[in-house]
């Protein structure tokens, strides 16, 4: 034997000898649950207005689509692709989750998934997925208003107990997926995200949030015609932005952008929809594919505890010993593959929602992303157009 | 059958970079480059980031005659043990092998390891398989046994940790024409399967070579032949919410 294969022998002997190491202190107690680097949340009811609130509390919200910050190493092995485009579909629908959690607080005013940062909205919602699976979920949010000023940038955890995935949950042809009787595994997480945006709405004064309204239409006004309304706004050193002067009520450009406003909510309400739908396509495959990885994850740590338990691994060296050590190894293996199987069957049960919702939108090509851009731009061509020809 | 254990274990090497491979690549891209008004036709382009690897794909079944019977094998490996040990008695000693005592030729357990016997039986045990589907594509080969989880390999040369679990790991990689697989389970028990395919692709040989706590590893040669299997009859896919679907195959698929 060279050194080389020496030094690999080595270095997988020490791999197993550190797994056995940690898992047999592990085993010296009852199973232990996963601890999580971000306090979960724990049980966090909805804060809900039953009051109607006027103009200034109803802010609008734009929830960017999630980026995917998720850690290589949480890629399983050889085949992490099938889990890989999950990720990339579930950032497109956790944004929902939240939006749906949003508008039944009944706190803000119109709540919408985005493909980017929006210049018309109020407050901008962009998050990060750090960790997804059906046992925890862990998200970055961050929030600013239009003024640049922050409201939350918080990483938020929450962890399922068999609780979460009621029997119910095991849909079978008999049994079929009812959204309305479903409440997500980590419908906590979302309602401590609304609860500490009404706190930090509370934190401000009437004046201060009038003034998020103003600072975003003209924020929206200089984004379509820098020329004419950059001078309105000033942008400090640390990025917060406060208005320098309005222009009058009967302002003829303001009125025109107020128009080009108009017409940008009714496409990025349309983007919405689209999300929608994607959420509605994804839904029930989803809740099943979670309740998959939950069952999965239990299964692994179990067996983790079974794997290194001295007592069940005989130093013997019979045949039946060996037999045994090469079947656990065998069977675990089989676990995974069909897990593997099963995000394959995920990610091809809901491709045609995800080719749904790229496809065109009023003529625009491209992913919705860049449908979105491409708008945006038509819009300025247009507002300078009109502006041109008066 | 004398494969040794450090020949099992040193599996996953490079191609080595030969000159005169190399001047036929070079010479291969610049007929591409002067080839490029033809570049329009539907001939498929040499891909020179991709391993080229031989094809192991179809159906197999064992071919008993030319495979080794674990007992034989298990005889013959004990009787080169006793002929080494009355060698050894007579003063007669190869200086590379291990010194072996009399009376007592390694055949049993000793020191924790598991003895040739019963590394020979699990041998015997892993290797049940009479048939196997192996699917092979540009990106990576499939190896299909009843009972058993698919072994999967990419086509890079390196080795690839393809499973890892408190059960055991596996890795695969390519030895020039070979395929390996690499299994390390707990307590130093390793289980190699070295697959080759005859050039005219009409037999696979797989050699599984199983080893306990660095002790003598116990060899099996398995020799396999391509047969057409009955093509299947009905198309399954795994779905999430309605479990295994098939539908009967069409001819266009």
């Amino acid at each position: 034997m060279n050194y080389s294969d020496l030094i690999i022998r080595l270095l997988k002997s020490c791999v197993f000898g550190f797994q056995a190491l940690a898992l047999a202190t592990c085993i010296q107690d009852a199973p232990s649950p996963i601890e999580p680097t971000i306090p979960p949340v724990g049980t966090v009811s909805l804060d809900y207005s039953t009051e109607i609130l006027t103009e200034p509390f109803l802010l609008d919200i734009g929830i960017r689509v999630f980026e995917n910050k998720l850690e290589e190493e949480s890629t399983p092995g050889y085949g992490g692709l099938e889990f890989a485009t999950i990720r990339e579909n579930e950032i497109q629908y956790l944004p929902y989750v939240l939006r749906n959690t949003l508008i039944s607080a009944n706190q803000w005013g119109a709540v919408r998934v985005l493909p980017q940062d929006d210049p018309s909205m109020d407050l901008l919602l962009s998050g990060a997925v750090l960790r997804s699976d059906g046992q925890e979920l862990q998200i970055h949010i961050k929030v600013q208003d239009s003024a640049g000023r922050e409201w939350l940038n918080k990483k938020y955890a929450d962890v399922t107990i068999d609780e979460d995935f009621p029997e119910s949950t095991r849909y079978t042809p008999g049994n079929r997926f009812d959204p309305n009787s479903f409440t997500d595994p980590f419908q906590d997480l979302y309602n401590k995200i609304n609860n500490d945006l009404v706190a930090a709405r509370t934190r401000l004064s009437e004046q201060e949030l009038l003034n998020i309204g103003l600072v975003s239409q003209m924020v929206y006004a200089a984004d379509l015609s820098p020329s004419s309304f950059e001078h309105t706004l000033y942008t400090n050193a640390g990025g917060q932005i406060s208005l320098v002067s309005l222009p009058a009520k009967d302002d003829p450009m303001m009125a025109r952008v107020q128009d080009m406003r108009v017409r940008h909510y009714l496409f990025i309400d349309t983007v919405d929809e689209y999300y929608q739908a994607l959420y509605e396509d994804m839904q029930p495959s989803y809740v099943i594919w979670r309740r998959y990885s939950y069952d999965q994850i239990t299964q692994n740590e179990a067996a983790l505890q079974e794997a290194y338990d001295i007592s069940r691994y005989s130093s013997s060296t019979g045949y039946l010993t060996l037999i045994q050590r090469y079947d656990r190894f065998r069977w675990s293996k089989i676990y995974e593959v069909e897990f593997r199987e099963l995000a394959s069957g995920f990610n091809r049960e809901i491709a045609p929602a995800i080719l749904e919702l790229n496809k065109q939108v009023h003529g625009l090509s491209g992913t919705m992303e860049e449908q979105y851009i491409q708008w945006r731009r038509i819009l300025r061509q247009l507002f300078t157009l009109e502006s041109n020809s008066l | 059958m004398t494969y040794s254990v450090a020949m099992t274990h040193n599996v996953f090497s490079f191609f080595p970079f030969k000159p005169l491979a190399h001047a036929g690549f070079t010479t291969l891209f610049l007929l591409c480059l002067g080839a490029n008004s033809y570049a329009q036709d539907d001939l498929p382009l040499l891909d020179l980031d991709t391993p080229v690897r031989l094809n192991f794909s179809g159906s197999w079944e064992k071919d008993f005659a030319r495979s080794d019977n674990w007992e034989d094998e298990l005889n013959r490996v004990m009787r080169m043990r006793q002929e080494q040990a009355a060698a050894q008695a007579a003063g007669i000693r190869p200086l590379s092998r291990p010194r072996v005592s009399i009376g007592n030729i390694n055949l049993g357990s000793s020191r924790g390891r598991s003895g040739i016997v019963n590394l020979a039986r699990v041998a015997e045990y892993i290797s049940r398989q009479t048939t196997m589907e192996i699917i092979q594509d540009r990106n990576q080969v499939r190896i299909e046994r009843k009972g058993e989880a698919p072994l999967i390999c990419g086509m890079e040369t390196g080795p690839t940790q393809t499973f890892s679990s408190p059960h055991g790991s596996e890795f695969c990689g390519w030895n020039r024409l070979q395929l390996i697989f690499e299994i390390t389970l707990p307590e130093e028990l390793y289980i190699t399967h070295q697959f080759s395919v005859a050039a005219n692709g009409s037999s696979l040989q797989i050699v599984t070579s199983i080893q306990s706590d660095n002790g003598i590893p116990f060899n099996l040669r398995q020799t396999y032949s391509k047969y057409d299997a009955p093509p299947d009859e009905y198309n399954c896919i795994q779905t999430i919410s309605r479990g295994r679907v098939c539908s009967q195959r069409t001819p266009l698929d």
